[in-house]
This record gives structure tokens, C-alpha cells and sequence, in this order.
């Protein structure tokens, strides 16, 4: 098996990429605003499996397929839509829009329902919840026959299908990793402009000490509850760009471990609360992560032929607990927020040399936490 | 199994996500006592009670006490022990590969109950001996904690450590054996499972883990004694709500569940916040709605066969994991602090 240097980096890519979103939003949850999200599989699951569903019936209805009922005959069906949709390209584009969408609303609708126990609960009692209710939706995924197949999954619609007929060697997963870099990019922005921005500044004021900015007048619970659904939703639409990269959803996928654990790992590798850390924190652990399953055939033989992702499993807890004891902040430290230079808030004020009474940019309540 | 996690909770107040692997652990030295050894799943429970005991603490020395004393914050402990539970899948995933290798079983990973057991009155051994072992277990726990010496330092220890420490007792030493009862106590039961549940393997530890913070929540994460009432409604429930919904409420189901909403409903309309009066009054209004489908000679049978539809037939029913989810949940945000803490005198109006 020759090393495929184009198709590793692709593949790297796209996988850095999404796990560069997912772990950005729950940084911006758990990092920011100090929501520990210990389901944070809940709502990307929830996103893939509406987004994979809705979409591949809306394509099946809109391309007047019938087969008989959408899930005993996926197979057929989605096959034959598959071929139809090569000729209609904008049909296409708007499923992914769509099913993006989708997966953005049920993630906000999941993140407004859960945002309630959120608010009122403590930490640790969130945890046990968030996390019962991932592992609920996926046994729920694996027994409800009629959104996902339960155990027999069903397929998507497969937006590089097109590139996949042209027979150009690794040119889908070059697609995928464009698309998907596209994504994470988006994401970056987005999660970066906010933090940056008055809001987040007042996000980590409602996190650092909560009673002392509801005194200054800032609606906690409101912050809290909208963090949480910006994030489930991207966490959403992560997951129906996940699905449309594979091009099928099924139960099995989503488990607490990759599509909870990894981010958590990601967020405390990298840094909490900062974002640039959160970028190298993903970069180490895809590499790691793909660079063992390079290395594969030559471990396994000596683990009795073990999977490598039970090797993955242990190395990375062995990880997470290494850093949690060494270096519990991460790679990158939280930044403290930078106030504006003196010269520029003089020229803000108007005023030459005395800005004393120029008040900081939104909340400045917030205290260094890095215990 | 949820007297341990509770138990683990009092001692270092952090929700221990390993747990489940706790359970699975009772559950492998079962099928390696039985496979292997040929011997009996009775003896597995013992021997997994040992090892289970000595794996939890040790990850209570090796992980969470040198995090604690860092100063680490709770969450970055939840984070630690759901590390710790990544690491045993990874164990579990490669110890069965080794059993598959080895000893050449082709079902290590996903197997039916083991046999043999023994019968009583042409009832399964285990339906009687499991009772017994918990009634055991749980009068063994409740002597232990009020009879002696021991367990007096350690519900000192627990509610008061600084001052326990200034009395000379050595808060380290009780919390270490604490873990060990603890881990104990769930390879206990998990040795047990292997003669109960017609399927197990790797993921029943995901599967079951659920059902046992409902039950240490709905007894209240700081009674030990809550946490066995939790155990048996959580479990009881779970067994009723499943025949329930596949064959029809009847009509003492429907009144069990009417007085359950009305009860909770009544509880929450008594608190003063807005959020609390309409949650109250939504579960006071479906109690009666029950009630009056009950007078109207309707049972709620149309509901159950709604719910159930397309569900088909799954290996493990997801209600079986849902209900206990839904109690957990009501539990939360009607009495976050478990079933105990409720005055219940004052909730019919004799007090105020």
C-alpha cells in the first residue's frame, strides 16, 4: 500500500476542519461563556440526522422518485436520485443549503430546550444530564425507524457525486477539504468577530462572576441561553456537513466519545477560551489521530490485532489527563482583554493627554481565571 | 450501582463518568470467571467486586485526588473522569480482542446471558439471589456507616472534612475505601447483570449509565439510603413503563401516572417563580387529563400507541433508557435535591 501523500493531506484537511468548527463552537460555549457541554453529540447528531433525512426525501420528492416508502428502500431510491441530481446541479446547492439549515434550526432548537435545565442547574448536575440526553438521542436514533433507518442507515444525497464520476484521482477528497476548510473558516470568523466583540467580553463577565454584571445590568441568563444556541446550531450544521461529506447518516456515528470527548480534548489541549490555541489544539490531535492510523499495520500485530482505535481511545485519555495535570490552561493561555491604546482613546475623546473619564469598552468586570 | 456513584459523589463531589466502565468491569471478570475458568457467574461477582474496587481506587489516587488538590475546578474533574472512561474503552476494546485472540471466543464483545444457572422453584437463580444480594448489600452499607467506628468517621469525613482532619481522622484513608465500596459495589452489581440482561458487551456501560445518574439523582446525590429507593423506582419504572407502552397503560398505570403528575404539579405550582407556576400548572393539567380519560372510560392506550409507533422491534427498547432520562430530568428541575428533600408533609398542606 503506497503512501498517498495528496490523499492524506485531504483527508487531513477536511477532518481539521471539522473538528476546527465543533471544537470552536463548544469553545465559544464552554470556553466563553462557561457552559460545560458534556452533550455536545446531542446536537450535532440532532443536526446530521434532520439534515440527512429531511433532505433526502425533499430530493426525492422534488425529483418525483418513487419507490415505495423512503426508508425500507433507500438504497434504491437515493441511488436513483443520486443519478438524477447529476443533472441538476441547483437542486443540488439547495438541498445543502437546506439541509444546512435544518441542521442549524433543530441545533438552536435542541440549544434553546436544553439552555432551561442550563441556567438552573448546577455544573455538575448539567453534566449528568447533557450527557444522559447524548446518549439517549443516539439509542433513540438506533430504534426510531423512520428518521434515520435506526441500525441500517440511510443514505444522502451526495453533493460530490458529480466529482466522483470524472475519475480524477483524489479529486473528492480534495473537494471535501475545500468545502469543509470553507466551513471551519466561516465558523473562525464568526466565533472570533464575537468574542472580539463587546458581547464577548460581556460572556466572559457573565462567566467570571456572575452576580457582579447582572449588577451592572446584563441579562446572565439571556447571555448564557444565547451562547448555547449559537453554538448547538453551528454544532448542528457541523454535523449535516459531516453527513454530506460521507453521504449517508446513521445511529452509530455519534457517540460521546468523537463527537464530545474529542472537542472537550481539542478545547483543553489547545486552551480554553482562546481561540488561536484551540486551532493548534485540533492540529496536534488530528495528527496524532490520523498519523496512527498510518501507522497502523505496524502496532496492531503486537496488541493482538486490536483496533487502533481502542489504542487511539487509551492514548488519548492518557493525553487529557497528562495535560489537565501539567499544564491545565492549555497551550495558549486565555488572553486578558487588551484595552484600547492610550492615544487611541484619546483621539475617541477628543481629548489631548487627560482620557481619565473615558469609560473601557463594555463590561470590564472581568477577572484573569487561571487559578 | 447508583449507592456507589453516590457514594463517589459525597466523597469528592464530582459526578464520576467512569462509572459505567465500573460496571462493565464486574461484568468482564463474570464472563472471564465463566469462559475461561469455567466456573460459576456467582464467583465472577465476588472476584469482580475486588477488582472493580481496586481499579476505582486507583483511579481516585492515580487521577482525581492529585487533580483536586491542584485546585482543579469540578468541571475539569467531570473532564478528567470522562478521560478516564475514554481510556477504558480503549482497555475493553483491546482486553476483548486479547479474549477473541487467545482463547478464540467469537463473542467477547457483544454476548447472551452466561449459563448455567441454578433454579429455584423453577424461577431463575438470579431473580432471587439478585434481591438478596442488594437487600445484603444494602444492609451491610447502612450497618457499616451507623454501627461502627468506621462509618462514623466516614460520614464525618463527608460532611466536614476540615474538621474531621483537626479530630485526628485520616480523611485520605476513609475516601480511599469509600472509592473501593464504591467500585466494589458496581462490579457487584455488574457481575449480576451478566445472569439478567439477555444482551451485554462493550457499550452496556454507555447503555445502563443513564439509568444510574437517574437513579442517584432522583434519590438525591447526598443520601447513600436515597440512592437504593432511586435504584428500585428507576429500575421498577423502567420495567413497568416498558410493558406499559407495549401493551396499554390499564388503568391502575394511568392512575399511578396522574398522581405523579399531580403531585409534581402541585409541587411546583407552590414555588413562587412564574416558570415554576406554569411548569406546575402544564403537569397539573395533563394529571387531570388523564383522570378524566380514566372517568371517560377511555384508557390511555391511544397515547402508548402513538408513542410506541416505529419503534418496531429494537434490541434495546429505547424506552427503557428514556424513562429513566424523563425522571432524571423532572427530578432535576422539580427537586434538585432528590426525592428525600421534599417535606412532604408540607406538600399536602398539614404544615406550613
Amino acid at each position: 500500500m503506497a503512501f498517498d501523500l495528496l490523499s492524506f493531506v485531504a483527508d487531513f484537511t477536511s477532518f481539521y476542519a471539522l473538528y476546527l468548527a465543533i471544537s470552536l463552537s463548544l469553545n465559544l460555549e464552554f470556553g466563553y461563556a462557561g457552559i460545560p457541554n458534556f452533550g455536545k453529540a446531542l446536537f450535532i447528531a440532532g443536526g446530521a440526522a434532520f439534515a440527512g433525512s429531511i433532505t433526502g426525501r425533499i430530493a426525492a420528492w422534488a425529483l418525483g422518485v418513487s419507490k415505495g416508502d423512503f426508508i425500507t428502500n433507500n438504497f434504491a431510491i437515493m441511488g436513483q436520485v443520486n443519478q438524477l441530481l447529476l443533472g441538476d446541479p441547483l437542486l443540488m446547492v439547495a438541498l445543502v443549503v437546506i439541509g444546512l439549515a435544518v441542521a442549524a434550526l433543530i441545533g438552536g432548537v435542541f440549544g434553546y430546550i436544553m439552555s432551561y435545565p442550563a441556567i438552573h442547574l448546577r455544573e455538575d448536575y448539567l453534566g449528568l444530564l447533557l450527557l444522559g440526553m447524548a446518549q439517549f438521542f443516539q439509542i433513540f436514533l438506533n430504534t426510531y425507524t423512520p428518521l434515520v433507518g435506526a441500525t441500517q442507515s440511510i443514505l444522502t444525497p451526495n453533493p460530490f457525486y458529480y466529482f466522483s464520476t470524472l475519475n480524477v484521482n483524489d479529486l473528492v477528497d480534495v473537494m471535501f477539504a475545500f468545502a469543509m476548510g470553507a466551513f471551519a473558516l466561516l465558523v473562525w470568523v464568526y466565533v472570533e468577530k464575537t468574542v472580539r466583540s463587546p458581547l464577548g467580553r460581556v460572556l466572559r463577565a457573565v462567566r467570571d462572576n456572575d452576580d457582579a454584571s447582572s449588577a451592572l445590568g446584563k441579562d446572565t441568563v439571556k447571555m448564557r441561553r444565547n451562547a448555547l444556541i449559537v453554538a448547538s446550531a453551528i454544532g448542528g450544521m457541523a454535523g449535516a456537513m459531516y453527513t454530506f461529506q460521507v453521504a449517508f447518516v446513521g445511529a452509530s456515528t455519534w457517540t460521546r466519545f468523537a463527537w464530545t470527548f474529542w472537542p472537550f480534548l481539542i478545547v483543553i489541549i489547545g486552551g480554553v477560551a482562546n481561540n488561536k490555541g484551540v486551532a493548534l489544539g485540533a492540529f496536534f490531535f488530528v495528527l496524532i489521530l490520523k498519523g496512527l492510523e498510518q501507522v497502523q499495520p505496524y502496532i496492531t500485530p503486537y496488541v493482538f490485532n486490536t483496533n487502533v482505535n481502542f489504542i487511539q481511545d487509551l492514548l488519548f485519555s492518557v493525553l487529557l489527563l497528562m495535560i489537565l495535570y501539567l499544564r491545565p490552561e492549555g497551550i495558549l493561555r486565555e488572553k486578558s482583554t487588551e484595552t484600547l491604546a492610550r492615544t487611541e482613546l484619546d483621539k475617541i475623546t477628543g481629548s489631548k493627554g487627560n482620557a481619565m473619564s473615558a469609560p473601557g469598552p463594555g463590561n470590564e468586570s472581568e477577572t484573569r481565571n487561571d487559578g | 450501582m447508583a449507592m456507589g456513584l453516590t457514594l463517589t459523589y459525597m466523597t469528592t463531589k464530582v459526578p464520576n463518568f467512569a462509572y459505567g466502565d465500573m460496571v462493565l468491569l464486574g461484568v468482564y471478570s463474570s464472563y472471564a470467571t465463566v469462559k475461561i475458568y469455567h466456573s460459576n457467574p456467582y464467583v465472577g461477582s465476588v472476584i469482580g467486586l475486588f477488582i472493580a474496587g481496586l481499579v476505582s481506587v486507583a483511579v481516585y489516587l492515580i487521577v482525581l485526588r492529585p487533580l483536586a488538590r491542584r485546585g482543579a475546578s469540578i468541571v475539569s474533574l467531570m473532564i478528567a473522569t470522562f478521560g478516564v472512561d475514554i481510556g477504558f474503552a480503549g482497555i475493553f476494546g483491546i482486553y476483548t480482542d486479547y479474549l477473541s485472540n487467545t482463547y478464540v471466543f467469537n463473542d467477547p464483545k457483544a454476548f447472551y446471558t452466561l449459563g448455567p444457572d441454578f433454579s429455584v422453584a423453577g424461577y431463575p437463580g438470579i431473580d432471587v439471589a439478585a434481591p438478596l444480594a442488594v437487600a445484603a448489600v444494602v444492609l451491610i452499607v447502612y450497618l457499616l456507616l451507623t454501627r461502627t467506628k468506621f462509618g462514623v468517621t466516614m460520614r464525618a469525613s463527608i460532611e466536614n472534612p476540615p474538621l474531621a482532619r483537626v479530630l485526628g481522622i485520616n480523611v485520605d484513608l476513609v475516601y480511599t475505601v469509600s472509592w473501593f465500596l464504591a467500585g466494589g459495589l458496581a462490579g457487584f452489581a455488574g457481575a449480576f447483570l451478566t445472569l439478567d440482561l439477555p444482551f451485554l458487551g462493550v457499550n452496556t456501560g454507555n447503555d445502563l449509565i443513564v439509568g444510574i445518574f437517574a437513579a442517584s439523582v432522583l434519590g438525591g446525590l447526598t443520601s447513600i439510603f436515597g440512592s437504593a429507593v432511586g435504584g428500585i423506582v428507576i429500575g421498577g419504572s423502567e420495567i413497568v413503563m416498558t410493558i406499559w407502552l407495549g401493551s396499554g397503560f390499564g388503568y391502575g398505570g394511568a392512575v399511578l401516572i396522574a398522581a405523579f403528575f399531580l403531585l409534581s404539579g402541585v409541587y411546583m405550582v407552590r414555588r413562587k417563580t412564574y416558570q415554576s407556576k406554569a411548569v406546575g400548572a402544564i403537569l397539573s393539567i395533563l394529571g387531570v387529563w388523564v383522570i378524566a380519560d380514566i372517568a371517560a372510560g377511555l384508557p390511555v392506550d391511544f397515547l402508548a400507541g402513538e408513542l410506541v409507533y416505529g419503534f418496531g422491534s429494537a434490541i434495546i427498547n429505547p424506552f427503557q433508557v428514556g424513562i429513566p432520562l424523563v425522571i432524571m430530568a423532572v427530578t432535576l428541575l422539580v427537586v434538585p435535591q432528590g426525592i428525600f428533600s421534599v417535606n412532604f408533609r408540607r406538600l399536602l398542606g398539614r404544615e406550613k
